[in-house]
């Protein structure tokens, strides 16, 4: 039997909006990168992306495998790709590697090495970049076939991150208008993409922006609001899709950020517990969580399939009443997850998360 | 300024995080004669341990640590020769460590290993995407006390886990702790590491207790 996308769209557009009426579970939303993806379909990376028609089986297979209701294109998340972009235009390619059976990566700091580089970094112009290219029509025929739009990815500090390396964190010190310039210059570029998206595959229903600047470890929220959140309200200026804050960090800023800049959903696993989650749906009803707590590198890594069970049951019967809860485990796949511990996931839901949601 | 007030300053420095001036200071403090083994402990190992405290009370951030750490290799580049010339110093515990194959991000692994080596151990950074062989061939030349892990991305336990494999299979009998955002006590159990870290500053925290026991 066919894969039901147009039923899965439908869950998700009304777990999302609240509605609870005529919604018949709980939706199932997991990151799969090219690492997972490369292991269910058994091709390398390469493989995957030597051709957009390639690419969107791929990661539609992937996603029908493990019995998702959604589907990301991993390119499409504003990291290693905008990264490459930069590598490209800048010439310096020679900091990016490729991997047979995972994303490709930049070594950090490769790119804006000196302070010249961030003051020559030259803006990447994504109309002319192979891989965005691909991601573009990747967008257009997994839209084709499976009639889901897709959403696109953007951030400052993960990119940051990756042209600048450590060097970044350090000029928060000691060069803080040199590091702006380099936000700023991300900032533009992020812009270009968005609309190149427009352009090419339309606009996008929702925009996921990848926190990366809002944990404690990182560094304290009005620097986060210096180097990333002041950028992203300046993007929501700029862009009419709604924002979904995506942070993997273990030490996240959720609910502060939340009271700074308007998201209509989180997708995180930290703090784990779980009454921290239910608190936050106090204080955000109208903000849709998607994780909370299932956490990829603990009970999906290393846990049996009763322990991903019992982690989808606490989530479901906490959050999940009233909708506005999509059950995510965060953050990619890992390659050694257990297939039947993911496969879990969906049983659990078809267990605990059919609606109305028994509590007890 | 007495002895005590230049020490004081070259704690504040480095609890500051001022590399220059605490290069500038240490070198003052060297031509008036002062112990090295007090320098160590008054000023360096009490700046160090206040800047723990900053960080673990939210009010310091990644930016201090790596700032601090700068700091404090600036003065131990001086020191050393003068610590060496100490007939009581202990042989320098060597640590060896990387953030493991298909992995590049290295921040938490540097933090470590900068701060490590200004606290006077001898570190041996392998850098980042650090294939398992080297990994085995470097720890059987130097044998070093700990060997650290480091990993951010999700598929990087099973990369420890492999690089675990074969180092207990070489015979390496050193401790090993692993090391990211990815690990946590369940995976350190699986994986047969003997300590894991969330962060940078965690790392260095086990790494100096396994040391002390």
């Amino acid at each position: 039997m066919p894969y039901d996308w147009i039923k899965s769209v439908t869950r998700v557009m009304k777990a999302a909006s609240g509605q609870v009426k005529g919604l018949d579970r709980v939706p199932f939303f997991a990151i799969s990168d090219e690492q997972f993806i490369s292991r269910i379909m058994g091709i390398t990376t390469r493989e995957i992306l030597s051709s957009p028609e390639t690419y969107a089986n791929c990661i539609i297979k992937t996603a029908e495998f493990i019995q998702a209701d959604t589907i990301q294109i991993p390119s499409a998340y504003a990291g290693p790709l905008e990264a490459y972009a930069f590598a490209e235009v800048n010439n310096k390619m020679n900091s990016i590697q490729w991997y047979d059976y995972k994303p490709l990566a930049i070594k950090p700091g490769e790119v804006c090495k000196t302070e010249e580089d961030i003051e020559k970094l030259e803006i990447p112009d994504h109309s002319k970049i192979d891989l965005w290219e691909t991601t573009f029509t990747t967008a257009n025929i997994i839209k084709e076939k499976v009639n889901l739009s897709q959403s696109m990815g953007v951030s400052i500090w993960s990119v940051v991150q990756e042209l600048r390396g450590i060097d970044a964190f350090k000029d928060i010190r000691r060069n803080p208008d040199l590091l702006l310039k380099l936000c700023e210059k991300i900032y533009e570029s992020q812009l270009d993409a968005y609309n190149n998206w427009v352009e090419k595959v339309g606009v996008p229903p929702l925009i996921m922006y990848t926190g990366y600047a809002f944990n404690k470890h990182m560094m304290s929220f009005k620097d986060a609001m210096k180097y990333e959140g002041q950028f992203i309200k300046r993007f929501q200026e700029k862009i009419k899709s709604p924002f979904m804050l995506h942070n993997c960090g273990t030490k996240p800023y959720f609910k502060e950020i939340c009271r700074e800049i308007d998201f209509v959903a989180v997708n995180g696993s930290h703090p784990l517990d779980i009454e921290y989650w239910i608190d936050f749906k106090r204080e955000f009803p109208k903000i849709t969580i998607m994780g909370a707590n299932i956490d990829v590198s603990r009970e999906m890594l290393t846990g049996t399939p009763q322990d991903v069970e019992e982690k989808v049951r606490e989530n479901i019967i906490n959050l999940a009443p009233g909708g506005r809860y999509i059950v995510s485990p965060i953050c990619c796949l890992p390659w050694g997850v257990p297939l039947q511990n993911v496969l879990a996931i969906p049983k659990a839901i078809e267990k605990y998360g059919r609606y109305p949601i028994k509590t007890s | 300024m007495t002895s005590e007030d230049l020490l004081m300053k070259l704690k504040d420095l480095i609890v500051e995080g001022e590399p220059q001036k605490t290069i500038e200071l240490m070198e003052e403090i060297i031509k008036l004669g002062l112990d090295a083994k007090i320098i160590l402990n008054e000023a360096i190992i009490k700046g160090a341990d206040e800047v723990g405290i900053l960080y673990e009370k939210e009010e310091y951030f990644l930016a201090d640590l790596l700032m601090s750490g700068d700091a404090i290799k600036a003065a131990m580049e001086i020191l050393k020769p003068k610590l060496l010339m100490h007939s009581d110093i202990k042989p320098q515990k060597v640590i060896l460590i990387g953030t493991v194959e298909g992995d590049v991000h290295d921040i938490g692994k540097s933090l470590v290993s900068s701060l490590l080596q200004g606290q006077g151990f001898e570190v041996i950074d392998l850098g980042s995407d650090v294939p398992v062989e080297t990994f085995v061939q470097k720890a059987k030349e130097i044998k070093p006390d700990i060997i650290g892990l480091s990993g951010l991305l999700t598929m990087s336990i099973s990369k420890m886990h492999e690089t675990i494999i074969l180092l207990k299979k070489a015979g390496i009998p050193s401790k090993i702790i692993i090391g990211g955002g990815v690990v946590s006590k369940q995976s350190c159990a699986m994986i047969g590491a003997d300590d894991c870290a969330k962060d940078g500053y965690e790392g260095i925290k086990k790494i100096k207790k396994i040391l002390s026991e």
